[in-house]
């Protein structure tokens, strides 16, 4: 089943065309991941869908229950009340809460409790419980009492996640959940995508081309704005279009296989 | 450790302790602020009588601390906890005085000069809601400086316009009086003469208690003020901690990511104005209601917005109930260093105090002790209080409140009790001895 669409999305900047007539499906079930040389429009084409950019031309449609709901024009605190989730490429948290009260504060906004001015916070407990339950998830129950803008870098961009999980989001869109993560962290954020790939739909935005291989069960290629290969990890691959573009002649080796045995042991 | 026959009565009393934990600080802080009218009458009729009058507050002037104190509290109601700095909110402040002025003469169209003062508190809190609506929505679509600036904007033009409408009064340039009521502004139960009390300082009761102590005027008033100022306070302080008060601090933090998860940020920033705009307008009722007269500086002139800015900023920006302490502070530095008449002070009790001998004796190329006294100390009060403000916006930059909230990892409330008992000796080692 598709959960988003694009038809001939397009935004220009002036003279300049950052995202050309995209057309992209995204099943329910789905881990894509969108690629690209820097400047090829990928967080542009993330701001159009969730509304924080207008488009210039073309649509953005979200499954509901039974239907396409048109969100072209919608503002993102809509997208994010219909289900479009989003993280961020540049860590984009409440730095001074706690860790608790970031997920929380996301868990509250999907509820009808927000606009409650009289009653203490402490007695709406689902939410309090929604988000201990995505902190452990993302594994970062422990943290839980400390203030976001304490972490390590490599758990804000966890917490990054957790944030755009609150809510129970249909369509999860990932931008660099692993930008400036150290190689030994990477595993962590690798094994917390394919998780949450298991029950959202997830359209990530990734650089690391060993992650893009391992996670991804389909793979659209940006060039420019316009979208030049949009097909499995082996066919992207061997592309010569994309190789060109952007690739610079990436094979596939050792090292992923060892990273497959070693997320599986890391989620068991 | 025997178990207790009722786990019920059990839960129920840890609960009630804990609730009672929890509010420990705010009765001792309310204790301390009731007793204060006696600890100064005893203070002041002790042997150390001058240095009491010099270094303590008059009771007229913690009635000013209370009313403009809950004034300076929604102004951190909604600068503090949004972020957006209310730069005109002395507008809410004005509207709220000049509606009790203007009604007890007569003014105010469908409202009888006799209208309860409680009900037109309550007025002047929907008066400033309306007004903050309107200017909010237009406002809101401005963030950081500029909103700042916009809110200055239109409480400028209300100054302007309050300073020449001759309707207000014959001269309202110079503010307008109450004359149209003789008898004061009652707080209490409206209607119920026993259950209300006058304010203010001429037309205030005076009160008998238990038949052995009378209140005068000045301490009826800082009571049935202070009563309004507490109600207010717990009910912004109950938004504070609700939902919709994470919310607000959730825009203050990130305001992007805010939106990104589903919160319509303007609504919330609007209604955060408009809260915090009924509580302005109640203060600014309570002040015309105890002074019984406005004028257009006291009421919308933005320095009156400033004065409120210094409390947040010496209470502590974004605390609630600091601004209060920080304009405790500033009305006791001010009066401390005032002239003679104004309550006492440093100026005053140095020329009393020291011998006609030491003010003679000369100090510096002709300067006696006593001219260099008047020189540093006679009408320099505001010298000195731009000074302390310039050191606590650079040495204690989260104010009184924020730095003591900071020592103890959270609130007072919660911190405090936490702190008192890690210094209290181990019962339970103790025990084992």
């Amino acid at each position: 089943m598709m959960m988003l669409r694009t038809r001939g999305l397009t935004k220009q900047f002036g003279g300049l065309t950052a995202v050309d007539g995209v057309d992209i499906d995204l099943a329910a079930d789905e881990c894509c991941s969108l690629i690209g040389p820097n400047g090829a429009g990928k967080t542009t084409f993330f701001d159009l869908l969730t509304g924080k950019l207008t488009p210039t031309a073309g649509t953005v449609e979200l499954w509901g229950e039974d239907d396409w709901i048109d969100i072209t024009h919608t503002p993102p605190h809509r997208t994010a009340e219909v289900g479009l989730h989003r993280s961020y490429q540049i860590t984009n948290l409440f730095n001074k809460n706690t860790v608790r009260e970031n997920v929380r504060i996301a868990a509250q906004a999907a509820g009808d409790d927000a606009m409650n001015c009289w009653h203490n916070t402490g007695a709406f407990e689902e939410y309090i419980t929604e988000a201990e339950a995505i902190l452990d998830r993302v594994g970062l129950a422990e943290d839980a009492d400390e203030s976001a803008g304490s972490l390590s870098h490599g758990a804000k961009r966890q917490l990054e996640i957790a944030v755009a999980l609150a809510g129970d989001p249909d369509v999860l869109l990932l931008d660099e959940p692993n930008a400036g993560v150290s190689s030994e962290s990477v595993e962590d954020i690798v094994a917390l995508i394919e998780d949450v790939a298991t029950d959202h739909a997830v359209l990530l935005v990734e650089h690391n081309m060993d992650i893009v291989m391992t996670v991804s069960d389909r793979i659209v290629v940006l060039n420019q704005g316009a979208v030049i290969a949009d097909d499995e990890p082996a066919a992207v691959r061997s592309d010569e279009t994309v190789q060109q573009a952007y690739l610079g002649g990436y094979e596939r080796g050792d090292v992923d296989d060892d990273r497959t045995g070693e997320t599986a042991g890391g989620r068991a | 450790m025997a178990i207790s026959p009722s786990d019920s009565a059990d839960l129920t009393a840890s609960l009630l302790l804990s609730y009672a934990r929890d509010h420990v600080v705010h009765l001792l802080v309310i204790a301390v602020l009731a007793a204060y009218p006696g600890i100064y009458a005893i203070a002041v009729n002790s042997p150390l009588s001058a240095q009491a009058v010099a270094v303590l507050p008059r009771v007229e002037t913690m009635v000013a601390v209370l009313y403009f104190g809950l004034f300076a509290i929604s102004f951190d109601f909604v600068s503090g906890y949004t972020g957006y700095l209310s730069f005109g909110h002395t507008m809410f402040y004005g509207a709220g005085a000049y509606l009790v002025v203007l009604t007890a003469n007569g003014k105010i169209p469908f409202l009888s000069a006799s209208t309860p003062f409680v009900l037109l508190l309550v007025l002047c809190g929907l008066l400033a809601v309306i007004l903050a609506l309107l200017v909010g929505v237009v406002s809101f679509r401005l963030s950081g400086v500029y909103f700042a600036m916009i809110t200055l904007g239109f409480s400028q033009v209300l100054y302007v316009f309050v300073r020449d409408w001759n309707y207000l009064g014959s001269n309202p340039r110079d503010g307008v009086a109450v004359t149209g009521r003789t008898a004061g502004f009652e707080i209490g139960i409206p209607g119920v003469d026993s259950a209300s009390l006058a304010i203010g300082q001429l037309t205030g009761d005076t009160a008998e208690l238990l038949g052995v102590v009378t209140l005068t005027t000045a301490e009826v008033s800082y009571y049935m003020v202070g009563l309004v100022v507490l109600i207010c306070y717990f009910a912004m302080q109950r938004v504070i901690h609700s939902p919709f008060g994470r919310t607000l601090i959730a825009i203050r933090e990130n305001e992007e990511r805010a939106r990104a998860i589903g919160y319509n940020t303007f609504y919330y920033k609007l209604g955060a104005f408009a809260i915090s705009a009924f509580f302005a307008g109640t203060a600014g009722g309570l002040f015309a209601g105890y002074r019984r007269s406005v004028t257009p500086e006291s009421g919308f002139y933005f320095l009156t917005t400033g004065d409120a800015l210094l409390a947040s900023i010496i209470g502590g920006f974004g605390t609630l109930a600091g601004p209060l302490y920080g304009h405790l502070f500033d009305e006791s530095v001010r009066e401390f260093l005032s002239k003679a008449g104004s309550g006492g002070g440093l100026l005053p009790y140095l020329r009393s105090n020291l011998g006609q001998g030491t003010l003679e004796t000369v100090i510096y190329n002709g300067m006696t002790i006593g001219e260099s006294i008047d020189v540093f100390l006679n009408g320099r009060a505001a010298l000195y209080v731009g000074i302390v403000f310039v050191l606590f916006v650079l040495y204690v930059p989260n104010g009184l409140l924020g730095t003591v909230r900071g020592r103890l990892n959270g609130t007072v409330a919660k911190g405090f009790p936490m702190w008192f008992r890690q210094r209290l000796p181990d019962r339970d080692s103790d025990q084992s001895r």
